[in-house]
């Protein structure tokens, strides 16, 4: 080891440094959404009539939550700014933003196939949208051989077509029909 | 008196009224387990089935499902982390780390006994305390709605996690989700931004599914360089009911206290299990010697949640009872069910149908026994939950997110809206937010609004919150508890920074 390695500790510090400060740097942009929509939302609040009958208005509740998120914001967003300088100065934040996205790849893929799912539900109906959306999940997760293919498929019909009838048949509940199929 | 009694027994203890109840335990508990469908869609599913049985027993039937709802919201809580029913939140903060330690069997167990218990001293408090509760319960005006609320928004300091401030902003973007669309008061849309998606609101059990459901099952399929295919829960699975019984019993002040706060917030119109199981759990926390344990898996959270939660089911009933005023949206249905038989509810129904109050007395207490043993008979079976592969219990429980959003008001805007929702609790959860704060903030936000704008509108007079003294009680409750808070948050801050310098 030369004298210019750090000693592991130090490096463990380091990294953690790195770490709180990248975590902190996706905080701080949160802040900011948070901050900003709530300066909006209560400026469109406090655009609302006031009330002949009462003294607040409708506007009067909503301006004040919103006011006390954009301050409370705004008081977070400092801290950060504070915390992220302690702990080294602003990360990477391209490569942390990939990181942090490469280590959830599964759960935004299985997001992005329920927003598609939700989208097509009134065109396909309950039961075919369903069937698809847990096939392909399912294999999503358990990834493709044989035998997760067959299990898939079983529990995929049995919980899109089967529970499309129990709730029809039982429950009189009934689950969106689709326009283009009628299942 | 005795007479009615005995004819109330009699209906109660007949054979088939107890294998309707039976079956109504089971039914409710197995709703209430999925996420997404509440005590009030399985009460409202069983009462056209009651329309052709004796008042009582029909009655006696829905409080059996009512009892095991209560219960069931715990197995989704305690085994996935999802709150099968709002009145469960607070129980995914112990039970659910306490699963997770190798301990499933134990955190269901000490749900279930709560529970029972929690419903058997609420049934004990309706028998002797309901008319007089009632009446303090039915004369609490705006100001003292208002005042209760504002106590209880202290709570979020009980549930902020590790940031103060996140979860101040969690909570204050709940209250802030609840005021888009219409106004309670007067129905003009607001912060609906001319969609009609948001027009008719953000229905609660909407934000409840996706903020903790969808982000939760999200959560559960995250990479983190491991295989993710296995079961959730992968140790094995001790079930110790007779020795968790006497845990429970152990505690026996949390446990009365805990159930107290359910009979007095289920008492009042418009509060219930909801607010209670967090009340409850809150209490527990600030009394504990060791708070900091709480949300890490400590016996005494999951007994305070439950017993807070079930308790609510004999203290919804007291204005039902006394007054005719149903507590919450069940007791509404309740009473709904003895109307369509010809029964008035109303103050005089103790003096006209004595038979009746006091057959529905044991019917709770027959119906939370039920539920015991179904729930100790069962409970290896909703155990196996732990044992399914996380491929098939993920889409699936989201299948069921989907069905519970869609049932509540057959919309598709609901299910968009869903999707929206899960996402921002998905990111909240990646960024450390704590999420009970946030759906706090939607349970409490137009309850605080309604009744702030009642009250001014009798009186424009802010000092009314001050001089009314219940309200001034649960004012000076509100600024106690934030005084605690502070201190609380103050002296771990101070054991932090000693622990720190100790290192250094």
């Amino acid at each position: 080891m030369t004298a210019d390695t750090p000693k592991p500790a130090a490096a463990d510090a380091l990294a953690s440094a790195a770490t709180r400060a990248r975590n902190e740097l996706a905080r701080l942009v949160s802040y900011i959404i948070f901050g900003v929509s709530a300066v909006y939302c209560a400026w469109r609040a406090s655009s609302l009539p006031t009330s002949r009958w009462e003294p607040l208005g409708a506007g009067s509740f909503p301006k004040l939550v919103f006011i006390v998120l954009a301050a409370l914001c705004l008081f977070a967003a400092i801290k950060s700014v504070v915390d992220i300088q302690r702990n080294g100065g602003m990360p990477e934040a391209v490569y942390a933003f990939g990181r942090w996205l490469k280590i959830r790849r599964i759960s935004f893929a299985i997001y992005g196939l329920l927003v598609v799912y939700l989208g097509v539900l009134s065109t396909l109906g309950f039961s075919l949208a369903t069937f698809g959306f847990l096939l392909i999940t399912q294999l999503l997760i358990a990834g493709v051989t044989r035998r997760t293919v067959i299990q898939s498929v079983i529990a995929a019909l049995v919980f899109s077509f089967g529970l499309n009838m129990l709730f029809a048949d039982v429950f009189n509940v009934f689950l969106p029909r689709g326009v283009l199929i009628a299942f | 008196m005795l007479d009615a009694f005995f004819q109330g027994a009699h209906q109660v203890f007949a054979f088939d009224t107890l294998i309707y109840m039976l079956i109504g335990s089971v039914a409710g508990i197995v709703a209430a387990a999925i996420p997404g469908f509440t005590v009030t869609m399985a009460i409202i599913l069983t009462l056209p089935l009651t329309f052709a049985m004796e008042p009582l027993q029909g009655i006696s039937v829905m409080l059996s499902v009512y009892v095991g709802g209560y219960t069931g919201g715990l197995i989704s809580a305690a085994l996935l982390g999802i709150p099968g029913t709002p009145s469960s939140v607070a129980t995914t903060f112990d039970a659910f780390p306490m699963a997770r330690n190798g301990e499933p069997g134990r955190a269901l167990s000490l749900g279930v006994w709560a529970s029972f218990f929690g419903t058997i001293i609420s049934t004990l408090v309706l028998i002797v305390a309901a008319p007089p509760l009632a009446v303090v319960a039915v004369r609490l005006g705006p100001w003292e709605y208002f005042s209760l609320i504002v106590f209880a928004l202290t709570i979020v300091a009980s549930l902020v996690g590790n940031s103060l401030i996140r979860g101040l902003i969690a909570g204050v973007i709940g209250l802030g989700l609840a005021t888009i669309g219409p106004d309670p008061m007067m129905g003009r849309p607001r912060l609906t931004f001319d969609m009609d998606l948001l027009a008719p609101g953000l229905p609660f059990l909407v934000v409840l599914i996706g903020i903790f459901a969808i982000s939760q099952l999200l959560g559960e399929v995250e990479m983190q360089g491991k295989k993710v295919n296995h079961a959730l829960i992968p140790k094995s699975i001790d079930f110790k009911t007779w020795q968790v019984m006497r845990e429970v019993l152990m505690r026996p002040v949390n446990l009365i206290r805990s159930s107290m706060v359910g009979v007095v917030i289920g008492a009042l119109p418009g509060a219930g299990g909801s607010i209670a199981n967090l009340l409850a759990y809150d209490q527990a926390k600030r009394s504990s010697k060791t708070p900091e344990k709480f949300g890490q898996g400590i016996a005494d959270g999951v007994v305070a949640s439950e017993a807070g939660n079930s308790a609510t089911a004999g203290g919804g009933l007291i204005p039902l009872i006394s007054l005719g005023i149903p507590g919450s949206a069940v007791d509404a249905i309740l009473m709904a069910s003895l109307m369509v038989h010809g029964i008035s509810v109303g103050p005089r129904l103790i003096l006209d149908h004595a038979d009746l109050v006091y057959g529905m007395f044991i019917a709770l207490t027959v119906a939370s026994f039920m539920m015991l043993v179904v729930c100790v008979a069962s409970m290896r079976l909703f155990l196996r939950v732990t044992d399914i592969p996380k491929q098939f219990i993920v889409p699936t429980v989201m299948i069921c997110c989907v069905i519970g959003a869609f049932a509540l008001n057959n919309r598709m805007g609901d299910l968009y809206l869903l999707g929206a929702i899960g996402l921002v609790g998905y990111i909240l959860k990646c960024l450390d937010y704590p999420l009970a704060p946030l759906v706090l903030g939607v349970i409490l936000g137009p309850i605080a609004e309604t009744n702030l704008r009642r009250a001014l509108m009798s009186d424009g007079d802010w000092t009314v919150f001050f001089t009314r003294p219940i309200s001034a009680l649960f004012l000076a409750a509100a600024v106690l508890s934030v005084i605690f808070s502070i201190r609380s948050i103050w002296k771990a801050y101070k054991k932090d920074n000693g622990q720190k310098s100790a290192v250094v």
